[in-house]
């Protein structure tokens, strides 16, 4: 690479090369390493106290942002109701259990056959161990957590067009890659190519340095042998006794290598919303829901579509259907208003809020994303080829297959994320039935597990823009429509504030759910306090 | 039509598994398998309508409705407005993205939003939409039409 070019690449150029070289997931990753998508603010508990005598709230919407407000506004002294469109609570946060039947818009219902206690989550999957807000509601409601491996170096990174098709072992690809830059790096600096960047005592660390990060042998160099074995594997692996010795294994050439654009799929968990630890919650992400449920019990009104959002002097009026009741219509009132509806539900609400928050409201489009859970007769990505937990990434439009990171060496069936999907594929996924989701996630799948095709059992697929609860994934804030729209969107309009990950700088996370809902209540509470008590 | 990237058998197999799937009123019109960037500019009005605007807008045309609602294109007086139709997919409305080729935005949430279309695609899945579903309009778009929107053009 030209060195002038190199550095004056900018942010964006560099996410462009990514996002033609790799899939969408790996854009993400980019987007998220390079700060569009940032870490959590959550510092510690929010601990509201006090609100004035008798002053009520009115939240809308139980996903996170709305139960950690009503669960927190109710704990500070606030008559808190809740109003939610679903039969139950969590809303993004949701998992699908065997007997589960889901209906998407457009009618189509899926029944869920996965064997009892298998499940998938649609939405949100893993929790970074730095996002300690919604890590903090887990341990509060006593939601029992446990390890999400997202990278596993016996899982596959794969290309259509790469090595015949065949998918590389992860480990491999990443140790590979390492070795050789190194030994590159190493000749480099003993040719005094380096002499006018890095002094002769730097040198020397800089050598002992790469020998060791890159594996490299004693003449630094990156080949087949006991130092590359260590960390890519063995072809015959050390054994006891009279066992053959073991055999080392043999580096992928570098030239391969780069042309196979593998690297490109190797970075994932480097990047700060990757790295370990990462949890979930035991039995699926759903259990978060559940539990802000239990705890908030007969607060939160269910099959409460809301269909108009009316503020006065006084308080905030909400009138909405019964969906039990087609036509039927209620209305509750309280002094505030917490509304944490999807922007894509919420631009199509009648609401008299002021001209700059309407604007911001109909300004975000929403993202697609499709996942695909798949259940199979029997584990064989742990029975035949050892693995154990994480994902592996290929250039199909499936972009993914996850294995589950809990229920390990279980003799029965066992249910993978087949599919996870963003952008243009998603799209695609979106406009097709979710048996034919299911289908093309089988038959690509196939691809990388030739298994699929005598083990598949049955399937289910979720495609965010055909969820009757949000029309869409998550808001999908542009730099410029951010600038322009965002801070009209989190202020507080008369008696309305918003809240949900779309009023968060953490996109599409329950992180952002959790941060924009504790900063939204924390001014609403101030403000409360200024105008006193009940109106 | 064979995606660039894959090899034969692989699209063979999804396509054979997707004609396979028999399910009345939901299945493709086309067994074009799955797009990438390149292969859907080859795509016709009804193939971006199967393959795009049918996951909100339905197969059917009938749209949907739950907390909010996708709007029909079966009786809806706004179709009248063939310029209407061409700004809402060139700019895009509410939670429903823009489709226009080279939307000046961030690349980052270009590459996070769906699929780009030509002029003359947009044109022949608007004229595609207004001539069924019950439609019968008898104006049609053409792909001038649709750039004379663009913002470069005002």
């Amino acid at each position: 690479m030209n060195g002038k070019n190199s550095s004056t690449m900018t942010r964006r150029q560099l996410l462009r090369m990514i996002g033609v070289t790799a899939g969408s997931a790996m854009m993400y990753q980019a987007m998220s390493s390079l700060g569009f998508a940032a870490e959590s603010r959550f510092k510690k508990p929010i601990g509201l106290q006090g609100a004035p005598k008798g002053a009520s709230v009115l939240v809308l919407g139980a996903g996170i942002a709305g139960m950690v407000a009503a669960y927190e506004l109710r704990a500070a002294g606030y008559k808190v109701q809740v109003l939610e469109y679903n039969a139950r609570a969590g809303g993004r946060n949701w998992s699908i259990h065997s007997g589960d039947v889901y209906t998407e818009l457009g009618g189509f219902t899926q029944h869920c056959q996965f064997d009892p206690g298998l499940y998938i989550n649609p939405g949100p999957w893993r929790i970074p161990y730095h996002h300690q807000g919604i890590l903090h509601y887990c341990t509060r409601l006593g939601v029992p957590l446990e390890s999400f491996v997202q990278v596993n170096n016996n899982a596959y990174v794969h290309s259509s067009t790469a090595f015949g098709g065949k998918p590389q072992r992860y480990r491999h690809v990443r140790a590979d890659y390492a070795g050789h830059v190194a030994e590159l790096l190493a000749k480099a600096t003993q040719n005094h190519k380096l002499d006018e960047r890095v002094t002769k005592e730097d040198q020397e660390k800089l050598l002992m340095s790469l020998r060791m990060t890159g594996a490299l042998d004693k003449h630094y160099a990156y080949v087949g042998g006991r130092d590359s074995s260590e960390r890519r594997g063995y072809d015959i692996d050390p054994g006891g006794g009279l066992d053959q010795k073991a055999v080392p294994s043999k580096p992928i050439a570098f030239g391969d290598l780069l042309d196979s654009g593998l690297w490109s799929m190797i970075s994932a968990g480097d990047d700060y919303d990757m790295q370990t630890t990462l949890f979930q919650p035991v039995g699926g992400m759903g259990q978060i829901g559940k539990a802000f449920a239990r705890e908030l019990g007969s607060l939160i009104r269910y099959h409460a579509k809301v269909i108009d959002i009316h503020q006065d002097e006084s308080g905030v009026t909400v009138t909405y259907e019964d969906t039990l009741k087609p036509g039927s219509k209620f209305s509750a009132r309280a002094d505030w208003c917490v509304n944490t509806i999807p922007l894509s539900v919420l631009s199509q609400i009648p609401m008299n809020v002021g001209a700059a928050m309407a604007d911001a409201i109909a300004a975000v489009p929403y993202a697609a994303a499709v996942k695909v859970g798949l259940q199979f007769k029997r584990r064989f990505w742990e029975q035949d080829e050892q693995i154990y937990g994480g994902i592996t990434y290929t250039d199909l439009p499936i972009t993914n297959i996850s294995y589950p990171s809990t229920g390990y060496f279980n003799p029965g069936k066992g249910v993978l994320l087949g599919a996870y999907i963003w952008g243009m594929n998603a799209t695609e996924f979106t406009a097709m039935s979710p048996q034919e989701r299911v289908k093309a996630a089988v038959g690509y799948g196939s691809q990388i597990h030739p298994q699929y095709a005598t083990e598949f059992d049955n399937g289910v697929a979720v495609a965010w823009h055909r969820s009757p609860f949000t029309l869409g994934c998550f808001g999908l804030w542009s730099e410029a429509l951010r600038q322009k729209h965002y801070d009209d969107l989190c202020q507080i309009d008369g008696r309305i504030v918003l809240a949900g990950e779309h009023a968060s700088y953490i996109p599409a996370w329950q992180e952002g759910a959790v941060t924009s809902s504790l900063n939204a209540i924390g001014r609403l509470h101030q403000k409360a306090l200024a105008t006193g008590a009940h109106a | 039509m064979i995606r660039t990237r894959t090899p034969l058998h692989a699209c063979v197999l999804v396509c054979a598994l997707l004609l396979g799937a028999g399910l009345p009123g939901t299945a493709r019109a086309d067994s074009a398998g799955i797009y990438n960037p390149a292969t859907l500019k080859a795509a016709n009005g009804e193939q971006v309508y199967t393959h795009i605007c049918q996951g909100c807008h339905m197969p059917d045309g009938k749209g949907a409705e739950g907390a909010g609602r996708y709007p029909a294109f079966v009786g809806n007086p706004k179709l009248a407005s063939a310029s209407y139709m061409a700004v809402t997919v060139l700019y895009g409305r509410h939670d429903m993205p823009s489709f226009m080729t080279n939307l000046r935005e961030d690349e980052e949430a270009k590459f996070m939003r769906s699929a780009e279309l030509s002029d003359a695609q947009i044109a022949e899945v608007i004229n595609f939409i207004r001539t069924h579903f019950g439609n019968h309009y008898p104006d049609s778009l053409s792909a001038a039409d649709v750039a004379a929107l663009h913002p470069k053009a005002h």
